[in-house]
């Protein structure tokens, strides 16, 4: 029983160490980009460690299949970046664009910043492109990774001190002491992690706020995420997401708090600043296809039909037609099918030379019992691509006694 | 949105969690045998090699100096080593562009097929029943494909060699907590981690023709002495080689 008082001495002098690095989310003021001071190396063992791993991590990262090496794409996403955080800052980051059709971004400890194409697809300017790559920049500026390390080591530090005198005295009530310990050791840190989130957002938002972009754009990426989530949950029929509740084990804070806050907080006078729309849908405008179809093939009904109509409300586009139709076609019922095929009609109105409306149209149509023209419209497709990777196996589609 | 692996590693990591008691074993792919002084070329692939601490709570915590140090010494003990294993060793070379992506794909396919050996046929706890079977028949068949043949340096070498190693040494804190643990409550708890394995890969046809793994190696790699005898135990057991002990003549000979 003493030991147990003994364990939870301990949690008392620890438990305010782990929160120690907690920032006060100040909600009163915009917050200002913190003064620059050069581009750090890493200090003590930890650090130097972390960064070695990373290196050799980012040296595997750099020959991935995953890794989009178009250089055009490559110098667009650096250069919003560097409008967000600076031309000095954004000189430490290294970017890798991962084919990886999730809503993602993530720094580590050395500089390597991924960015995944799901991040692309969902993002509507360079604004918004600039608050999430600014909010990972403050993780590396704040040395977040070296910070959790560091406190999720004296958590478990002291929770197997704590284990071995529980075992020593063997109590009822020193097991019982343990099992609250462990849990608010955990929930300290899952706290923790959430903390250097919201000062990842406050961070990024600084940036943007000093930056040439409209940093309104912040809080729209969580509006839209919710508006995601949300129309992903109604077609399958779930309850609507809770975005203001906080798991134990989240690791955000809720997309509604980010939202509020990282709206509050954002510039007034900067609401006049250009986002960059039109930029960026025109750098995007050639991967769209491709984003599309890996997020089509996630088969979150829902999620893709919220992020079509999202990217047609600047107008349809042929592709977006066509991503559309995709979307309708793989899900497969009759009515889907039919729908499909008015969608890949509109692409092919707006653009006849597209291959994949056709390919999509041809396939729709023979599966509603329109045989003939279906084939039509597959020939068409050869005609367009006829070195396509399925050339063979439509061709027998369009033979004639098939 | 910092990675997650933190945590898992920290929730993993924490306390008694010590895998199963030491290992080691040792397998040759059947008619295999590369005779001392057959005048084979082996290349050996970048050696995997991580060293650190091991905190009270059991988390790895990397050392970028002593995994420098150590993977010097280890590239030394490898040159030093060539005589007793009988063939000539060649250093892969570093390659660019296509050539290190296929590297990297390969070294990462060694790494997943080899730790499948280890958990699947090797040691016991999570063995597959078909291994089992091929380990009373003295069956040991694994293989890359024959796509290793488009690796860099593979047209002049008859053999590759994959080197993987990772040690954490217990931490002072680690120690102590051993010490308590095992006077008072009398648990035991595991100071240290020093795992590695070793392979060796037909360059033609893909083929693993022997794979050594020790999940409780000795000698420390921080130091060059440290780091021949090291070598010398991921060795073990090489065809062909002229090892201290006991040869190793039939497959699969292995403390269980």
């Amino acid at each position: 029983m003493k030991r147990s008082r003994i364990a939870l001495a301990a949690a008392t002098l620890i438990m305010p160490t782990l929160a120690s690095g907690t920032p006060a989310v100040t909600k009163s003021a915009p917050p200002p980009p913190p003064p620059y001071a050069g581009v750090y190396q890493p200090r003590g063992v930890d650090e130097i460690g972390m960064w070695r791993d990373q290196d050799e991590e980012e040296r595997q990262l750099s020959k991935s299949p995953l890794v989009i090496r178009d250089e055009a794409l490559n110098s667009y996403v650096k250069g919003v970046l560097c409008t967000a955080v600076g031309p000095d800052r954004c000189k430490a980051a290294r970017i890798y664009i991962l084919r990886t059709p999730v809503f993602n971004a993530t720094m580590a400890p050395n500089g390597t910043m991924r960015v995944f194409t799901g991040l692309l697809l969902r993002m509507r300017s360079e604004a918004e492109l600039a608050a999430v790559l600014g909010h990972e920049f403050g993780h590396f500026e704040s040395r977040h990774g070296l910070n959790r390390f560091k406190a999720a080591r004296s958590g478990t530090d002291l929770l197997s001190w704590a284990a071995v005198l529980t075992s020593m005295s063997g109590s009822y009530q020193a097991q019982s002491s343990f099992n609250s310990l462990q849990l608010s050791v955990y929930g300290g840190l899952f706290h923790y992690q959430r903390d250097n989130e919201r000062e990842a957002d406050l961070l990024g938002l600084g940036y943007l706020n000093a930056s040439t972009l409209r940093p309104q754009a912040a809080s729209q990426v969580w509006q839209n995420v919710m508006g995601e989530a949300e129309a992903s949950a109604s077609a399958r029929g779930l309850r609507k997401p809770r975005f203001d509740a906080i798991a134990f084990t989240a690791s955000h804070p809720p997309d509604a708090e980010r939202a509020a806050y990282l709206g509050a907080l954002a510039s007034p006078e900067g609401a006049s600043r250009d986002d960059g729309a039109a930029r960026y849908a025109k750098a995007m405008s050639s991967w769209l296809p491709l984003f599309l179809d890996d997020q089509i093939k996630l088969n979150d009904f829902g999620a893709s039909e919220y992020i079509i109509t999202m990217l047609s409300s600047g107008g349809w586009t042929a592709p977006l037609w066509c991503a559309r139709g995709d979307l309708y076609r793989a899900r497969g019922n009759q009515r889907d099918l039919v729908a499909a095929v008015e969608f890949y009609n509109n692409a092919v109105a707006l653009d006849p030379k597209l291959p994949e409306a056709q390919r999509g149209l041809g396939l729709a149509l023979l599966k509603t019992g329109r045989a003939s023209e279906g084939k039509a419209a597959l020939s068409r497709y050869l005609a367009l691509k006829p070195d396509a990777p399925d050339a063979a196996m439509i061709g027998m589609l369009t033979a004639k006694d098939s | 949105m910092l990675s997650k692996k933190l945590f898992a590693v920290a929730f993993a990591a924490v306390l008694f969690a010590a895998p199963a008691t030491a290992q080691e074993r040792t397998a040759v792919k059947k008619g295999f045998d590369l005779a001392n002084g057959s005048r084979k070329t082996v290349l050996v692939m970048r050696p995997t090699v991580r060293v650190g601490a091991q905190s009270t709570g059991g988390m790895f915590e990397p050392n970028g100096d002593w995994t420098e140090q150590s993977k010097k010494n280890i590239e030394l003990a490898l040159a030093k080593i060539q005589g007793k294993l009988g063939n000539k060793i060649v250093v892969a070379p570093e390659a660019f562009g296509d050539g290190a992506r296929l590297t990297e794909e390969y070294a990462a396919l060694f790494a997943a097929v080899s730790q499948s050996v280890i958990n699947y046929q090797f040691f016991v706890g999570n063995r597959l029943p078909t291994k089992k079977r091929d380990n009373k028949a003295d069956i040991f068949d694994w293989s890359l494909g024959s796509g290793v043949a488009n690796l860099p340096g593979a047209k002049d070498a008859d053999y590759a060699l994959f080197i993987y190693n990772k040690d954490a040494y217990g931490s002072t804190g680690r120690k102590l907590l051993q010490a308590v643990a095992l006077l008072g409550p009398g648990i035991a708890v595991k100071s240290g981690e020093h795992a590695g394995y070793a392979g060796l890969v037909d360059l033609r046809t893909g083929d693993v023709l022997w794979l050594n793994a020790d999940g409780a190696m000795g000698a420390d790699v921080r130091t060059a002495e440290g780091a021949d005898k090291r070598v010398g135990q991921l060795l073990e057991g090489f065809p062909g080689s002229q090892p201290e002990k006991t040869s190793v003549t039939t497959s699969a000979v292995a403390k269980p």
